[in-house]
């Protein structure tokens, strides 16, 4: 500082203006540097000539179709592995919709996404497997993905929760919830650490079904209070909140818990791999059931093309793939005719009138007094 | 009138020809990176603390106060709130593991600092193997070793040592304390030994020769040189152990709620980042204050071990 200001005038101006030369400098090498880095991170679609790329923020199994799709499609994936669809949902609206041309979440995450205006149209033509699909899965998107006019997003595969468990510890357990509620299973029951699942469980159980009934799932702040007192009496019996499904896997091997609310296909792929032991069943009260809706990001510059990349995840033969991987059904019914006997009996055929009985996901009408409750009782 | 530089390497060189150059090319990179990854984050954050986020899930760009009256908003007192109980809580596990540390690290670095040399080489050594591979790795390693079927408990049985699993070996506080202790053990450690290194060891014979007790030692002698380095280890360690999140996740199995999760879920479900934001800059105060009252004690110097 002393030093500059010693310096004479001339050589002040000199100084000023090779200042001026290496900010300009310095300005040009950041430019540079910010478009590479756009041209790393890229806006969606990849543009240009050639071969289109198309990326995707998905669960793990999708990325095993990643060859099969570009040769039938002349296309090239970029798959993202996700683990949640609040994630999912967080990124792109957190400015990820301009890096991802497909997301799919859970179903109950597109009417969300729709609400934030991230994400485009289905066009009929493009996603002709949609017309195979089982007829409750087409109601569902005409309901839950639907602005009135147009569907925003198309099911993949589906499942449904229950009750499962260690058949050599549990035995003859009341197809109720209320075994996660019974003192007998003390320090060996596991929920989900999800506001939505535990939740939805509880209140279930408390008998308010007709909560599930609208397109959006209703209760007043009084049933929110008791689901949340419920669940709250419930913590001292329990192992813990699971994060993740796959955690409940290793968990429930690994003996730390007998009993919990689960998803099937976890139990088949235990099944699967040889286990005989976990057993599941479905509750009196009613099970949800979830469904993976795929969706094009509004930004993305090949939104043709990410359709037809979505219609192959519910064509026949990759449908059926993703239904042995996932240990979950396809929402296309054809695919059964890929899949042998036995494959049929786990994660193929459903009985249409079966689907009738599901309580789908769906989204929730005053989400944030179910988190504050939720909160409450993650704090008690 | 100076000669116009040739070559490109003359050139600059004429460029960095004088000190405030100097200053900008060393400080420059520094600053743009604090600028953009510090500065940057610290106001957007402290903005869109008082602002909203919409149906819609855009900013409203109307200054508020709602964020922070709803953190301490429910049914009960303010203290009964999830967010109180989950900052209380976090505060605790911090100040615990803290303490865990320090007791843990202050004997082994006094040991070193008297020993050196080779000792000090394969004790280091020893306790940074841990540290070539990830956290999260690391985090994972104590999933296994509590839970009713764990190896703490199953060695245990097997041992024939209890009869059935303990439940102090669940997930829980103590899994949680035990995870951010051995996650940030080596920073009290070698903050401890930097204090302690510099410390004239005659000082402590001195005292013992004058007839002082060892514990009188510790407390009047060894304590008052070291507390530079307890005091920026207990920084290290207090710090990140506020705001952590993966070993709570995956040690708390989802009984216990730190801040960091209750912030991350309302993120995560609702996009609430205007919540998030104002329940963040509690810990950013904490931080603050942390740092100001070790600065009322010691020099940054000090703090360096110097």
């Amino acid at each position: 500082m002393a030093q500059f200001d010693e310096a004479d005038d001339n050589e002040k101006h000199s100084y000023s203006g090779e200042r001026r030369r290496f900010l300009k400098a310095a300005g040009a090498v950041g430019a540079a540097g910010v478009t590479g880095l756009s041209g790393c991170t890229g806006m969606v679609g990849g543009g240009g000539g050639g071969t289109p790329t198309i990326s995707i923020y998905t669960w793990e199994e999708y990325a095993d179709f990643k060859d099969e799709i570009e040769s039938a499609l002349d296309v090239e994936l970029d798959i993202t592995k996700g683990t949640s669809s609040a994630k999912m949902f967080s990124a792109f609206n957190s400015g990820k919709d301009s890096q991802y041309d497909v997301v799919i979440p859970n179903n109950n995450y597109i009417p969300k996404l729709m609400d934030a205006g991230l994400i485009a149209p289905m066009p009929d033509d493009v996603v002709n497997n949609f017309d195979a699909m089982y007829g409750k899965f087409k109601e569902f998107a005409n309901t839950q993905f639907s602005d009135g006019s147009d569907i925003y997003g198309v099911p993949i595969r589906f499942g449904w929760y229950g009750v499962s468990y260690d058949s050599r510890e549990v035995s003859d357990p009341e197809k109720s919830y209320s075994e996660l509620w019974n003192e007998e299973n003390e320090g060996n029951i596991i929920m989900y650490d999800n506001h939505f699942k535990s939740m939805s469980a509880a209140a279930l159980y408390l008998g308010y079904t007709d909560a599930f009934e609208g397109s959006k799932v209703s209760l007043s702040e009084d049933q929110i209070e008791k689901v949340k007192q419920k669940l709250i009496e419930q913590k001292p019996l329990l192992q813990g909140y699971i994060a993740a499904d796959p955690t409940y896997i290793k968990s429930f091997r690994q003996g730390n818990h007998t009993i919990g609310l689960s998803g099937r296909n976890e139990i088949v792929e235990m099944w699967d791999n040889g286990d005989d032991w976990p057993d599941l069943y479905v509750p009196k009260e009613g099970s949800l059931a979830w469904f993976e809706g795929a969706a094009v990001s509004k930004k993305s510059e090949n939104k043709e093309m990410a359709w037809k990349v979505i219609n192959q995840y519910i064509s026949k033969d990759i449908g059926s793939q993703l239904a042995k991987v996932g240990y979950s059904p396809s929402c296309n019914p054809n695919t059964q005719e890929n899949l042998s006997e036995s494959e049929n009996e786990m994660f193929g055929s459903v009985e249409p009138s079966r689907l009738d009985g599901f309580i789908p996901f769906k989204a929730v009408e005053n989400e944030e007094a179910w988190i504050k409750a939720w909160e409450e009782v993650k704090s008690a | 009138m100076a000669t116009e530089p040739k070559s490109t390497r003359q050139r600059l060189l004429r460029a960095l020809s004088t000190d405030d150059r100097k200053l900008g090319v060393t400080l420059g990179p520094s600053t743009v990176w604090l600028a953009m990854l510090l500065l940057a984050p610290l106001t957007f954050m402290v903005t869109v603390s008082f602002l909203s986020v919409d149906e819609s899930y855009n900013i409203v760009w109307e200054p508020t106060l709602s964020n922070y009256t709803s953190l301490f908003e429910g049914q009960g007192a303010f203290w009964q709130t999830s967010f109180f109980e989950s900052l209380i809580l976090s505060y605790q596990i911090a100040a615990v593991t803290t303490v865990l540390c320090l007791v843990l690290a202050f004997p082994l670095a006094y040991l070193l600092a008297r020993r050196g040399g080779r000792t000090f080489k394969v004790v280091i050594f020893l306790v940074l193997l841990p540290f070539f591979t990830m956290y999260l790795v690391r985090a994972y390693s104590w999933l296994l070793m509590f839970g009713p079927s764990g190896v703490i408990n199953d060695t245990l049985l097997t041992v024939g040592v209890i009869d059935q699993p303990l439940t102090l070996f669940n997930y829980g506080k103590l899994a949680i304390v035990v995870g951010l202790t051995h996650a940030y053990f080596p920073y009290m450690l070698l903050s401890l030994y930097a204090s302690l290194d510099g410390i004239d060891f005659s000082l402590v014979e001195a005292a013992r020769d004058l007839g002082a007790s060892r514990t009188a030692t510790l407390r009047d002698v060894i304590l008052p040189l070291t507390l530079p380095g307890i005091i920026s280890g207990s920084l290290f360690v207090f710090v990140p152990s506020l705001g952590a999140f993966i070993t709570p996740r995956f040690l708390g199995q989802g009984k216990i709620q730190m801040i960091g999760q209750l912030i991350e879920k309302r993120i995560n479900s609702l996009y609430a980042i205007d919540y998030g934001s104002a329940a963040s800059m509690f810990i950013v105060i904490s931080v603050v204050l942390a740092f100001a009252l070790a600065f009322r004690y010691v020099s940054i110097e000090e703090l360096g071990g110097v």
